[in-house]
């Protein structure tokens, strides 16, 4: 009822004054105020006191300058090699805002409450899929807000906080806007309006980020990236509560300021925001019963299971993903790091997990690999190297360059290689000594080697030895051959992988060089990516921790006889109890 | 006396509440922050406060003629301090330390309830009672006992047999032993004998009084001393160390270890274990600064046998820094954290 009677003025007023906003959808909700539907004026909050300035600067100068600059300008020691490069304040653009677009954030020292304050919410929660930490935890309320009263009045120069000519404040009404339940029926409009609000141009058509991904722009010049919708948990809006469906809705609501994402407010109603809102919060990934993922509360990521099972299948492993036996396979999601140990370092790795599912035959284990990529790179011409070499002149990001030549600056620079994958596992894993397990990259030793399988988006699957991480890797004999590309595809925004290899046994194969793969056993595994767009080659990829794949036996007859005996065993147990107490009782009373 | 126990009761009341409402995710468990390095002492002081509050309300219960037995008060304080370990503690502790803190916590409620003759006779009341079974409702549960034990115990055994993929649990040294010396950019370091060349004071002469005199305040947010800016240009010797210390590690450290040092940087999230937390007062705080330096310099790698060296993978800095940086790290690290090195003396 509010809503169609705030359209209808909408309309009147939009007609009336002859200011038609330009939207897709025809025409723009705004309400009799001018102000866009969800909003209200708010007032400028009062300047923070002098001693809370003065006692920010304390917390600034020990926590924030190392990043953010002695002058706030986001040129700290660490932002060379940071991307996105940490926050310049001086311009006062702030991204994660309940106001409206181009306007401050809210920020009242004296009023530390979620909603209302947007700095010490950033502060407090952080920005995750950036290096700004939550600082929940580590400096107190007060001091969270002690900082932001220095920040704002010392470091923000171009703009005054306080300044009522200049600013105004008109605030998004998050809390009394009841959010629309996620409804079949509204998910499904939502799917309809991002496609006529066009919000798939940059984010791509399945919200993977991928449309336009390399032409977007900061205000400050840096390459900027759409968020992935899959990938809740690194929306810098989150507030480490990734599935809340509100942090869409703000963000929409209000624009991110600084960067290409405009505010949606002026062209969408609320009921319509909702229903974006709602299909993209559906996107992001969820278990099999459709629950949001279990966030480990020390990483704000989702939790790892460090076992890739891998379910036994009769005959030949099918690859279509959309066979009966891959949906059933449990999906686990691998995350990954830059490869940040040996040079050239990786600072920044565009391919932060994957997905790994996993099926076996007498024959073959087959790892079905899924993981989002926003470019499809494959290396045009032949690469100045050979498949074997790791030790190629790639170069890492110097730690000291300003802003032209820093890691930000060079996003879309890189010359283009191949987008890769690899797998390796260690050789001879069971005979290793307790302490010793071959999982450096690429191996530890001669005596201890790894098998690694690489496949390339140039078509190539190439089966290699490594024998330590500054030695080049050794090319095998034949093995090649008993591999198998099942399949390979890159679309809208995400690569599909499925590799076949053998399991390996005495006759057939090396067992030097080959992973001997045994059911019921724990064979450790490590995982490679590399994104051909971000300059990857060699030791500059992405790597994951040690995970292990685990061939899931069937299951032993034992399993079904032995619980019976026992549930036997404690029935004559309970009867020997009562007997025992009666005749004690019997004793007692004659 | 009466209005005392009347308070405790109150606490007891307030406490169970507060707990409950964090069981069903009315209250989060943050509300009251358990800090890193306090962590033992606030849980020892909620427990107590709980153990006072519940003596308090069992004393007016039994004022008021509605007393708890004995056999509910041992069981029902076991089962709050198993819900105050799972849904109070953040962040959570693994099941394995909940169980083991779980039997201690049975074997003192048996201590206490078997203190003398008396409370351990009320205390096996209830069980000889279903035991004998006079009564209907006895024999009820009894029959009850009888019949579900078995299923029970036999359900848990197929599922404990069911062949299963959970990670294999792997312990290892966190700080094993260090060699006699370290051979970094081909000059040898005694480790008892080395020092970090840049703890001076302004003079140039090493000054541990003066550089533990400048490092943060170890407090909530681990502040900088109001006059000891790391930033002023116009410092001399240590400070001025820390502040190209910190420009190091922020160049190369924090993408692991954190931007405040507490193992929560950019990657930490993609390894297993996280980074080290130097925060923790079980890390950096235990150790000279020379094992750092030798610990830093070889990484990983260069860990012995008994330290897992597959389950670190820092590089070895020597590849990367030179000594001085090393060096200028480690006083950044201290500085940070509010920590002194240990020393030989």
């Amino acid at each position: 009822m509010m809503d169609s009677i705030t359209q209808k003025a909408g309309i009147i007023a939009a007609a009336a004054f002859g200011a038609v906003l330009v939207s897709s959808a025809g025409f723009s909700v705004v309400s009799a105020q001018g102000l866009p539907e969800g909003f209200k004026k708010g007032d400028l909050a009062p300047e923070p006191s002098a001693e809370m300035i003065e006692a920010g600067k304390r917390v600034y100068f020990t926590k924030c300058v190392w990043c953010h600059g002695v002058d706030g300008a986001g040129d700290g020691p660490g932002a060379d090699r940071l991307w996105p490069r940490p926050r310049n304040f001086n311009q006062g653009t702030f991204k994660i805002r309940h106001t409206a677009s181009g306007e401050l954030p809210l920020f009242d020292a004296k009023k530390p409450v979620a909603g209302q304050n947007d700095l010490f919410e950033t502060v407090t929660h952080g920005l995750p899929g950036s290096a700004m930490p939550p600082w929940e935890g580590i400096l107190s309320e007060e001091q969270r807000l002690q900082v932001l009263s220095f920040v704002t009045t010392q470091l923000v120069k171009d703009r005054k906080f306080t300044d009522k000519q200049s600013e105004t404040q008109t605030v998004l009404q998050l809390a009394d806007l009841k959010p629309k339940p996620a409804t079949d029926e509204s998910k499904k409009r939502g799917s309809e309006l991002i496609v006529e609000k066009k919000c798939v141009e940059c984010h791509g058509m399945e919200g993977r980020g991928d449309g336009n991904a390399f032409n977007l722009k900061d205000d400050w010049g840096f390459s900027i990236q759409p968020a992935n919708w899959h990938k809740c948990w690194n929306f810098r809006g989150s507030r480490q509560d990734p599935y809340n469906v509100g942090n869409i809705f703000r963000t929409f609501s209000t624009g991110v300021n600084g960067t290409p994402m405009p505010s949606f407010a002026d062209n969408t109603s609320v009921d319509e925001r909702w229903d974006i809102a709602n299909f993209v919060n559906s996107l992001c990934e969820r278990d099999p019963l459709g629950n949001p993922l279990p966030i480990d509360p020390l990483t704000d990521k989702p939790k790892i299971n460090f076992v890739i099972p891998s379910d036994q299948f009769e005959g030949e492993i099918p690859a279509e993903i959309e066979h009966e036996a891959w949906q059933k396979a449990p999906k686990r999601y691998v995350a990954m790091g830059g490869q940040i140990t040996h040079k050239p370092r990786n600072f920044v790795n565009r391919i932060d997990d994957i997905w790994v599912r996993s099926l076996y035959n007498d024959k073959s284990i087959v790892y079905l690999i899924e993981w989002d990529d926003r470019t499809k790179s494959v290396a045009e011409g032949k690469l100045p190297w050979a498949p074997t070499q790791v030790n190629i002149d790639i170069k890492e990001q110097a730690p000291k360059t300003g802003e032209e030549e820093s890691i930000a600056a060079n996003q879309n620079k890189y010359d283009v290689y191949n987008d890769a994958i690899g797998i390796e596992t260690a050789v001879k894993w069971k005979e290793l000594p307790a302490p010793i397990k071959p999982r450096y990259l690429f191996g530890s030793n001669e005596q201890f080697p790894v098998d690694i399988v690489k496949w390339e988006a140039d078509g190539s699957l190439r089966a290699f030895k490594g024998t330590g991480w500054d030695k080049d890797f050794e090319e095998r004999d034949n093995y090649e051959e008993s591999m198998k590309l099942l399949k390979s595809e890159w679309k809208n925004g995400r690569w599909y992988v499925m590799i076949q290899r053998p399991v390996g046994n005495k006759k057939d194969q090396d067992y030097d060089e080959d992973t001997f793969f045994e059911v019921g056993q724990y064979i450790p595994t490590v995982f490679f990516a590399w994104d051909g767009h971000n300059g990857d080659a060699g030791r500059k990829m992405a790597v994951s921790a040690f995970f292990y794949t685990f061939m899931n036996p069937p299951v032993p007859q034992e399993t079904y006889i032995y619980p019976v005996v026992i549930a036997v065993g404690v029935v004559l147990l309970e009867g020997w109890v009562l007997t025992r107490r009666a005749n004690r009782k019997k004793g007692k009373t004659l | 006396m009466k209005a005392l126990m009347s308070l405790g009761a109150l606490i007891g009341v307030a406490g169970i509440l507060l707990l409950g409402g964090m069981v069903f995710d009315i209250v989060p468990s943050t509300t009251v922050r358990l800090v890193e390095g306090y962590m033992p002492i606030q849980m020892i002081v909620e427990v107590a406060c709980y153990v006072v509050g519940f003596a308090g309300l069992s004393y007016i219960l039994n004022a008021m003629g509605m007393a708890i037995p004995r056999f509910w008060q041992g069981i029902g304080f076991w089962v709050f301090f198993l819900m105050y370990l799972k849904f109070r503690v953040y962040p959570p502790i693994p099941f394995s330390v909940r169980a083991m803190y779980g039997t201690v916590a049975l074997v003192t409620v048996f201590m206490w309830i078997s203190a003398n003759e008396e409370d351990w006779k009320k205390f096996k009341q209830p069980i000889m009672n279903v035991l004998d079974a006079q009564t209907g409702a006895n024999r009820l549960l009894r029959y009850a006992y009888l019949v579900l034990i078995p299923i029970l115990v036999g359900g848990f055994s197929f599922n404990a047999m069911m062949p299963k993929s959970e990670e294999p649990i792997e312990l290892r040294t966190v700080h094993p032993a260090p060699p006699a010396s370290t051979k970094v950019h081909g000059k040898t370091y005694v480790l008892q004998t080395s020092q970090n060349p840049y703890r001076v004071n302004p003079e140039g002469k090493y000054d541990q009084e003066f550089s533990n005199a400048n490092i943060v305040e170890q407090s909530m947010g681990r502040l900088m001393k109001p006059n000891a800016n790391p930033w002023d240009d116009k410092n001399q010797g240590y400070l001025k160390y820390v502040r190209e210390g910190g420009e190091i590690f922020f160049q190369n450290c924090h993408f692991c270890h954190g931007d405040n040092l507490n193992g929560r940087g950019l990657h930490a999230f993609a390894f297993n274990p996280i980074p080290a937390n130097f925060t923790d007062p079980g890390t950096i705080a235990q150790l000279q600064e020379t094992f750092i330096f030798w610990r830093v310099s070889k990484g990983g790698i260069g860990l012995p046998n008994e330290g897992f060296p597959w389950a670190s993978v820092m590089p070895p800095w020597e590849q990367h820094l030179t000594v001085d940086e090393i060096w200028k790290v480690i006083l950044f690290e201290y500085w940070h954290t509010g920590y002194y090195p240990r020393t030989w003396d």
